[in-house]
Formats: C-alpha cells, structure tokens, sequence
C-alpha cells in the first residue's frame, strides 16, 4: 500500500496516454529517486507548456509567440502542407525533406460525430490560399476514412482557387511484406506506382 | 471466449495511443462495441479492415459482459469505393448514425445486417451520379425495417386520405383526427405534395431494385428527406450528425 502523496502521483501519472497503473507507479518510483533539481525541471516543463502554449496565428502549430518558428523562418511560402494535428507536423518535420510551411487543421472531418469543417481551421487555410503567394496545398491528412473525407473536401473548395492540389501517396510501409498487405492498400499503392 | 462473426464498421472512435473502439453491425450479435488494439499503427496486422463500412470476417476474443476484443480482422469486402466518394461517404454516414441510434445494443437481427450490407453492394454498384434517390430509398427502408417509419399512407388514426405529416404522432393525421382531443400536437404539420406521398410509399413496398428504377423530382426527394429529419429529430429528440454535416457541405 502506498502513502497518500505516491498514491497521488500514480494517480495522475496513470491520466496520461499510454501510461497504465504500473507504469505510472515505475515513473513515480523514478521521479522519488531523482534529484530533486531535476523533478522540479519536469514539474516547471509542464507548468510552462500549459501557461505558455498557443496556436500559431497563421498554421495553428503549437508556439509559444504569436508566430511560430516555421512560420518566420526563411521557407518556400508557395507550398502549404497540410495536417490533422501538430504532432504529425513534428514526424514530417523530421524527414527533413520538405520546406515548405504548414497548415495544421486541429483535427478531421467526422459526419457521423458531427465534426463539420467550421470546427477546423479550414476556412483559414482558404484565406490564406486566397491572401496570394501560395501555389501548391500538399494535403497529408490521415490515410484513413476521416482523414480522406477532409482531404477531398478541401480539394473541393480550393479547385476553384486555381492552385495545385496534391495528396501525399498511399502505400506499403518500407520494411513490410507485400503478402500480409491488405486489399486496399495494395490496390491503392499500385494505383499511385511510379515509372522507373 | 473466441467467437468468430461477420461484420460491418459503422463507426471508430480513437481510444489511447493507437488504439480503437469500433462499433459494428453484426448478424448475430447485432450491434456491439469492440476493442481493437493498435489498429492504426502503419504495420497494424488490422491493415484498413476497421475502416468504417468495411464487410469483414472478425474474431472476437471476451466476456459477453464486458466490451470484447477484436483479435483478427479478414476483410471479405472493404466497399472502399463508397468511401472515396465523398457525397456518397456523408450518406452513408447518415445511415450508419439512423442504425445506430434506432437500433439496441446486441439485439441481433440478421434481416438488417443482410439489409445493409446490400445496401452497400447496391450503392458500390450504382453508376448514377447524385444517388440521391438511392439514399432517400434507404433511409425510407431502414425506418421501416427497424419498425420506426413514419405512416404515410393515409390518416394514422381513421385511414382517411390527408396530405399534413404531424412529426408529434410520426403519422400523417386529417384534420378531424388531428383536432380531436385526444391527440396532443405541439408541433405544426407540414404539408405533403401527392408525388412525394406516391414516391414514399413505392420506396418501402416495392423491392429496392424495383423502386431504384423510379425517377423522382428533385422537390420530391427535398421533401421526403425533410419528412424523414423532422420524424428522425423527434424520436431521437436531436438533429443527427451527419443531417446537418450534409446540409452545410451542401449549401457551399
């Protein structure tokens, strides 16, 4: 049986995804053992990510200025690619290929749990598309049902804004076996072949 | 226990990291809540067969008690197509959400699972564009086999021929009936044109490859689909999701 005070910390440790009752007791043994300097870091993380957080004005990506770092640094601004949430901005990112800016739509189109496109950051992305300068919307929404109805949908309302409209390309993950790949995303992935 | 059933996603709902709650129709077990782990991992074993309207053989590990576990997942007919087609995707949403909302939890039914999932062959096949037509048959179809259709044909109390649909009694009342005091109105009627009373009523009796054949007017399926959200909106005592996703991306 665990004192109050630890009792509490699995308690909210265990809130977090992911994080099951045992993890969370692992974590809240770890943190009992650390320095003490280094538990108020954590601690003073936490407090400075929920005071300070905020969406960027322009993409809606996690800052903590009006404008994010992406937004003001020197980018190709004719490219827009477009995200579900900014921790799949965080993975492209990463791959350090792309250079063009973000737009983050704050989560996906959802008819059946009433998520319509004024609850996304969409009407925003049109009036930056329509503010000039933008060439080409690279829509990476999820490739799953939510994230393709969002995708053909902001293709719809930005065809007539006369840009080019592209869709990241479905297919087999790298390392994986073409036998245990499902119908759909087999015939999607031969649909998207690319010449050699 | 391990049971192994047939079955259509209706709806996902993310749970944890990657994890899903799926809710699905199924012939033997009607609808049920199941727990998918990690499904929307890129090297999930699941693959898209938890996408929402995918026909697929599933097994089911749990107490019928608690929330079972889907442990295998073999897609028999992933219907992406209706998928892809975002007009399409919105209707059937909307049948999935009436399903849903009309239909009890594990209360199996084999004549609705057979019922939907030949409305998705039918709509998969269909070449006609809108298909809107198809979706108001349906819509009609699923109220009527679910045993929740507003009565059209006729007065609900004396039979007698009227046109005014009181959403309060879910029936079509003439004037005598409605004025009687034993019947409490609260709600306005809303008059019905012949042709769509006509088209309703054919919509429900004939069989559905007869009745896809019928080439209402545009007014009529307007009305018809109105008739059926006012009924909808009173038994379930709210506006469904995707009625008012439909009518917004329709106005753009």
């Amino acid at each position: 049986m665990n004192s109050g005070i630890v009792e509490n910390l699995i308690n909210e440790l265990s809130r977090l995804p992911g994080i099951g009752r045992k993890t969370a007791q692992r974590l809240s043994f770890f943190i009992i053992g650390m320095p003490k300097e280094d538990a108020v870091s954590i601690a003073n993380a936490i407090i400075a990510i929920k005071e300070n957080a905020r969406f960027c004005r322009n993409c809606f990506n996690i800052t903590e200025d009006e404008t994010c770092s992406i937004c003001l640094a020197s980018r190709d601004k004719s490219k827009i690619c477009v995200v579900e949430e900014p921790s799949n901005l965080i993975v492209i990112e990463r791959t350090g290929i792309y250079k063009g800016l973000y737009h983050v739509l704050l989560g996906a189109l959802s008819p059946i749990d009433g998520i319509t496109p004024e609850r996304l950051k969409i009407n925003e992305l049109v009036q930056r598309v329509k503010n000039g300068g933008v060439s080409e919307v690279i829509i990476a929404t999820n490739p799953n049902t939510k994230g393709e109805t969002t995708a053909q949908y902001i293709s719809q309302i930005l065809k007539p804004l006369g840009i080019k409209i592209t869709r990241i390309a479905y297919g087999l993950p790298i390392g994986g076996d073409i036998e245990f790949a499902d119908e759909v995303t087999l015939s999607k992935s031969l649909e998207g072949r690319k010449e050699m | 226990m391990l049971t192994k059933t047939e079955s259509i996603v209706l709806k996902t709902r993310k749970y944890s990291e990657a994890d899903l709650i799926v809710t699905c129709l199924t012939p033997d077990k009607g609808i049920i809540s199941a727990f998918a782990k990690s499904p929307r991992k890129t090297r999930s074993r699941f693959g898209s067969s938890l996408e929402p309207l995918t026909h697929a053989k599933i097994s089911l590990w749990g107490k019928e008690q608690s929330m079972p576990k889907i442990t295998q997942s073999d897609i028999i007919n992933s219907f992406h197509e209706l998928r892809d087609n975002f007009h399409d995707f919105i209707n059937m949403s909307k049948l999935s959400e009436i399903l849903i909302a009309l239909m009890p939890e594990a209360a199996p039914n084999k004549k609705i699972f057979s019922f939907f999932l030949s409305i998705l062959a039918l709509i998969k096949s269909s070449e006609e564009e809108p298909k809107d037509a198809l979706f108001i048959i349906a819509q009609a179809r699923l109220l009527a086999i679910t045993g929740y259709a507003p009565r059209l044909k006729g007065c609900g109390k004396c039979g007698r021929k009227s046109q005014n649909f009181y959403p309060d009694s879910g029936a079509i009342l003439c004037s005598k009936c409605a004025s009687s005091q034993y019947v409490r109105l609260n709600e306005a009627p809303l008059k019905i044109a012949d042709r769509t009373l006509g088209f309703y009523t054919h919509s429900i009796e004939w069989p559905i490859v007869t009745s896809r054949r019928l080439k209402p007017h545009k007014d009529t399926l307007t009305e018809l689909s109105a008739v059926i959200d006012m009924h909808l909106k009173y038994l379930l005592n709210k506006k469904l999701h995707s009625s008012s996703f439909l009518a917004g991306t329709e106005r753009e």
